[in-house]
């Protein structure tokens, strides 16, 4: 699109768009963080993660406050107004991403007092599918992407699988031996907060569909999450 | 359980489109403009038209300067018939008459369609007179029949209250948001099926522009309504629906809230956004 007639307000909206991509970046290298302190068992990560997290909420509260000025000063309209009403909406979900990656950084504390019988494979497949998603979403909304929203809006039913598999595979775990109970849990915990992830990014890939092309994708969404229906009985 | 893009689209659509979905719907045209040109001497201003004003409803006209907008509202109650030179062809049909007919009865036309202009333009004369003297000139009334007609109409634009005890004092002591009022009192008093506005907030403070904005919510129960304003937010709070005019044409037509928050024409996207180059 062409510049606004009042560069001061162009100058606006790309100091809002930076602001995202900064949180998307500092909210990336959290999911990384996390990664690190759960699959390389480095509990330095998670620390690094815990004193990471508050400038996602600072900038998240810098973004609402910038917003708010915005909407009140410069009245935007259409394009405009749909970037600048998606960029409060995408700051909660990045917000809430750093929350998560956080909180699983976190469980890795626990999890290293533990000897684990078991592969990590499960939770490191689903750490990768998450942060693709996470790159290609937070590039698309640096970029205005649709094709690549679309991309992620699509494949978080990929992410919902591999958790749905680790859920079985950590209830299994727990029957075997109660021992495992607390490990497994917090791995339970971790994948969940993952899984959870997942479902931000795709929001925000709604988001970005919306403010570029101002059409809204369907309520339903590709998902595939059925642990809240899973069973899994003990052998006879 | 997957959901493709196509599918997502249909059943979009099949809600009336996202944009519409709560948009209040736009109702049959009291004013059907078809293939509408008109012509200043051999400078071509409007090319083309196609436009519904819809009855009952709020058609705000947006645009740059000199794109058509004050041009297609001068051509509805047919103020051109002044000026040698310009003409207009095509249609713009009201109740099955066409009212760029050359047949057409002027003074009855300009009784059912008003106009009010951006400067007030009170006579000079008294409040009272200056909504009585339209009527004289269509309707024999009695005084007692006018008298009510007056206070019909300064009612309905919001102003007898602030006028009932003064009504034969000038209207030209009146303040401007008075006298824009006291205007459009004027026009409703004559019972138009439409009211024409060319920027009639241009020239008032915001209060007065409210208390008009207003005006234009309350008088849509009874008139079609068409406003030609250069206040992007304006059109958006009064307009049902907003059409965007640019060198002559016509460009986009739509739902209030589709123009301002989704546009499908990159040159309104470019207009309402603030990007005009």
């Amino acid at each position: 699109m062409p510049e606004h007639l009042v560069k001061s307000y162009d100058n606006e909206l790309k100091k809002l768009r930076a602001m995202m991509t900064e949180m998307g970046g500092i909210v990336e290298s959290l999911v990384a963080m996390a990664a690190q302190a759960i699959l390389q068992r480095d509990s330095e990560a998670a620390t690094r993660a815990v004193a990471t997290d508050p400038s996602v909420d600072a900038l998240e509260r810098d973004v609402e406050q910038f917003v708010i000025r915005l909407l009140a000063l410069r009245q935007p309209m259409a394009a405009d107004l749909r970037f600048i009403i998606a960029s409060l909406k995408m700051t909660g979900d990045l917000e809430r991403i750093g929350d998560y990656a956080t909180n699983a950084a976190k469980r890795s504390i626990v999890l290293s007092q533990f000897n684990l019988p078991y592969s990590l494979a499960g939770l490191a497949n689903m750490f990768r599918l998450v942060q693709a998603q996470l790159k290609t979403i937070i590039d698309a909304v640096g970029t205005g992407d649709t094709e690549k929203a679309i991309e992620v809006w699509r494949s978080d039913e990929a992410v919902d699988d591999v958790y749905n598999g680790i859920f079985r595979e950590l209830i299994t775990y727990m029957m075997e031996d109660p021992r495992n109970i607390t490990p497994c849990t917090h791995l339970l915990f971790i994948a969940k907060n993952l899984e959870r992830i997942g479902d931000h990014a795709t929001n925000i890939a709604e988001t970005v569909h919306y403010a570029v092309l101002g059409e809204v994708l369907p309520d339903a969404r590709p998902k595939s999450d059925n642990s809240p229906y899973a069973v899994v009985r003990p052998q006879e | 359980m997957s959901t493709t893009i196509q599918e997502a689209k249909m059943t979009d659509s099949n809600r009336g489109g996202v944009q519409v979905r709560s948009a209040s719907a736009i109702g049959m045209p009291k004013i059907a403009i078809s293939n509408l040109d008109f012509y200043y001497g051999t400078h071509k201003a409007l090319k083309q038209i196609d436009l519904n004003l819809p009855d009952k409803q709020v058609t705000g006209m947006i645009g740059p300067s000199g794109c058509g907008k004050s041009t297609l509202l001068r051509v509805l109650n047919r103020m051109y018939d002044l000026y040698p030179g310009q003409r207009a062809e095509g249609k713009a049909m009201m109740d099955g008459q066409n009212i760029v007919d050359p047949g057409i009865d002027l003074n009855a036309l300009r009784a059912r369609i008003g106009m009010v202009f951006q400067k007030p333009t009170p006579f000079p004369m008294s409040i009272y007179e200056n909504i009585a003297f339209g009527v004289k000139l269509h309707e024999k009334l009695s005084k007692a029949a006018m008298d009510e007609r007056v206070e019909w109409s300064l009612t309905r634009a919001a102003l007898w209250g602030e006028v009932k005890d003064r009504l034969n004092t000038p209207a030209m002591g009146m303040s401007g948001g008075q006298q824009q009022r006291l205007c459009i009192a004027r026009t409703i008093a004559v019972r138009p099926e439409v009211i024409l506005l060319d920027e009639p907030t241009s020239a008032l403070d915001p209060i007065s522009t409210l208390k008009i904005e207003e005006l234009i919510d309350e008088l849509k129960n009874d008139f079609t309504i068409a406003i030609v304003t250069h206040n992007m937010q304006q059109a958006a709070r009064c307009a049902d629906q907003v059409a965007f005019f640019y060198l002559g044409e016509m460009v986009e037509v739509g739902p209030a809230e589709q123009i301002f928050t989704a546009p499908k024409e990159k040159r309104t996207q470019e207009y309402v956004t603030g990007r005009f180059g």
